[in-house]
């Protein structure tokens, strides 16, 4: 046998990832990204003549983790019927033995292209948005565990999308026997992949709250909205989450303060639900107090005067020109 | 509170406000309690007509503009009544109106919906 | 269930089974150790080919093999360390770097390995180099895995179109269409003759894969590493 060359060796390393999609509905169009289990695929679904994401396990396997994941991936979307949640048309099984789900494409673009061009106001708004199907699933018992930017989208109508449900658990339950995975954060670049390996937690560093990243065996939708805090600290620093820098003079009080409160250590000490961290961003929009900031007189009186600036300038006016009256009003 | 009641409200405070400050002169000292009152009710129609105007009209530089016509006019029939100081009557009486024409429309609570 | 590893079985106390074993693993390492020492420590072919030789029978001996456990770390990275520590003993001991008499003796085509290392653009530290050998080798014997497969079920077209389409360098490459007209087939069968040749391919190579290593936690990171999936 004859070596290969370099080229042809990564010409057969990408073969290889290319999926099997004989014996399916399915033409493969072309190599999208890495997903969290494994690669996507744009690919045409010949009955309905559209166009859907292919999600496709690197690996086959026999009882493989990962198998059970993205399926239980496809069943938690399957059962949520929301706006915000990318929808899923099917799943099973390739030819080559390799699981795969198949769901709606999304073009648009990521949060952190998206934000690029928003001011604050808008993107406060947008993370109430990024809310909503979380609110949604943690109504139905569901958590999602993998929050983060790279896992939501913002589709071509402007609609929010939460993806990537792939490490989603049912309700506030124990993780189970020999869930002990470590996913490390990717690059991400093409060929990157969240990997799955024995002894380590599930989740993305960074973005992962502490009790899942110690691996507690309870984690309830409260880890999911650490998650979101860090997402607010991304969108507005712009880096990856972190504590906010300390001399942040860009990022307003309150607002550090959500963020704070999101990001607790302390799972009792957080919002304890996703409605009840947008709230507050509600509030601050209005310019109203915000919970999680206690504010002084003068920062209260402050906000006040911003919030009703027009009318206490008028009655300022008013009384001012009150007082030019009285005072040189007989002259 | 609704745009109407809130119009009243403020009418009525500013309405006193006014009158109150002819207690600085001197020749107007002795009907000062006229002059609040008859104020004060100017200060009431005014608003309470801007806040009618506030719950089918929802525009703000509408508002504004029609408080500061109503506030314009009640402070003119006042001043024709006083023979004159047409300038240190009608203007404050327009703000009134304008700061009245701005706060129905902006804050209080509009009429509810009709459920078809 | 056990697992057939050929790792394990270079563990073994049987010398035969041992062997076997140690010829597997040689056949997939003796191009990345070779190459790897040829660049990193700049020594003559010579030397490179009598270390590589030494080296695996120094395996075979199961003086490294003995102290392997899958749960610390990859088989390749190991075996690198292996030839790292057996290379700086043997220029400590001032020995020159031949091989002991007596020694097992593979038969490995060193000029060829020596021919391509000239001929391939350097880039990267040895360690990467050696790891993209280890990948050419799991291949090249992947692909023997097919040949040998596509043989025995009557199906060499489809082997040959592979090696064909596939294997080759050309760019451009042809047209499904000159294929079909090249091996006297239908566009549609080389469609489907690549496609099966492709997907069994790629079960021959994990197949591959699979043997040499002893855990399916191992062979799962292994794989992603042969994919071409990048882990950080």
């Amino acid at each position: 046998m004859k070596s290969l060359s370099d080229r042809v060796v990564a010409r057969l390393q990408a073969d290889m990832q290319i999926p099997d999609l004989s014996g399916t509905r399915y033409n493969l169009l072309r190599y999208v990204a890495c997903g969290g289990m494994g690669s996507v695929w744009l690919a045409e679904d010949t009955v309905l003549k559209r166009r859907v994401a292919l999600k496709v396990l690197d690996l086959a396997g026999p009882a493989d983790d990962l198998d059970v994941r993205l399926l239980s991936e496809a069943r938690i979307l399957a059962s949520l019927e929301h706006p915000g949640m990318v929808p899923v048309h099917d799943a099973g099984t390739l030819a080559d033995g390799r699981a795969f789900c198949c769901m709606k494409y999304v073009e648009g673009q990521t949060l952190a292209q998206h934000i690029a061009t928003l001011n604050l106001p808008d993107r406060l708004r947008l993370l109430e948005r990024i809310a909503e199907p979380l609110d949604f699933a943690h109504a139905r018992g569901f958590i999602h565990r993998d929050l983060k930017p790279d896992n939501v989208m913002i589709g071509a109508f402007g609609e929010v999308l939460v993806m990537d449900w792939g490490l989603a658990k049912v309700g506030v339950t124990s993780l189970e026997a020999g869930e002990t995975e470590i996913a490390t954060a990717v690059q991400p670049t093409q060929n990157s992949l969240r990997v799955t390996g024995q002894g380590s937690v599930l989740g993305t560093r960074g973005y992962m709250s502490p009790e899942q990243a110690r691996g507690d065996i309870e984690v309830d939708q409260r880890t999911d909205i650490f998650s979101l805090g860090a997402i607010l600290t991304f969108m507005l620093t712009g880096s990856a989450p972190g504590e906010l820098p300390a001399a942040s003079g860009s990022v307003p009080r309150p607002l550090r303060a959500i963020c704070e409160k999101a990001m607790a250590a302390d799972p009792n000490a957080r919002y304890q639900s996703a409605r009840g961290m947008t709230a507050d961003i509600t509030h601050y929009l209005n310019g109203e107090p915000v919970s999680a900031y206690p504010e002084g007189l003068l920062e209260r009186s402050g906000r006040v005067f911003t919030r009703h600036r027009t009318a206490v300038v008028l009655v300022a006016v008013y009384l001012t020109m009150r007082v030019l009256f009285i005072l040189f009003g007989r002259r | 509170m609704n745009k109407v009641f809130l119009g009243l409200l403020l009418g009525a405070i500013l309405g006193a406000i006014d009158g109150l400050t002819a207690w600085f002169t001197p020749e107007a000292r002795a009907e000062i309690a006229g002059i609040v009152i008859g104020s004060t009710i100017k200060g009431i129609i005014a608003g309470i007509l801007i806040g009618v105007f506030a719950r089918k009209v929802h525009s703000l530089a509408l508002g504004i503009v029609f408080g500061l016509g109503v506030g314009l006019l009640l402070a003119f029939i006042v001043a024709q009544m006083q023979h004159g100081y047409y300038f240190q009557i009608m203007l404050p009486g327009g703000m009134v109106g304008l700061i009245v024409g701005y706060a129905t429309q902006r804050y209080g609570r509009g009429p509810k919906l009709q459920q078809t | 269930m056990t697992r057939h590893s050929l790792v394990l079985a270079a563990q073994s106390n049987d010398p035969a089974t041992r062997s076997r074993a140690i010829e597997a693993i040689a056949a997939a390492y003796w191009r990345p150790v070779y190459k790897y020492v040829r660049m990193k420590w700049n020594i003559a072919p010579e030397d490179a080919a009598d270390f590589t030789q030494e080296f695996f029978s120094r395996l075979l001996e199961k003086e490294f093999l003995d102290s392997y456990e899958s749960s610390k770390g990859r088989l390749r990275t190991f075996l690198r360390t292996c030839a790292d520590r057996l290379f700086m003993n043997q220029a400590r001991d001032s020995k020159r770097l031949k091989r002991g008499v007596g020694s097992t003796h593979l038969s490995l085509d060193f000029m060829e390995a020596e021919q391509e290392l000239a001929t391939e653009l350097r880039s990267g530290s040895p360690e990467d180099s050696f790891d993209k050998e280890w990948v050419r080798s799991i291949f090249v014997l992947g692909l023997a895995r097919l040949q040998a497969s596509c043989e025995s079920r009557g199906k060499l077209i489809h082997f040959e179109l592979f090696e064909r389409y596939d294997l080759e360098d050309d760019d451009p490459k042809p047209s499904y269409a000159q294929l079909a007209t090249e091996f006297g087939l239908a566009t549609t069968d080389v469609t489907n003759y690549l496609a099966f040749a492709r997907r069994e391919f790629r079960r021959c190579v994990l197949d591959q894969l699979r043997e040499m290593t002893t855990s399916e936690e191992e062979f799962r990171r292994e794989a992603q590493a042969l994919l071409g999936v990048k882990v950080t």
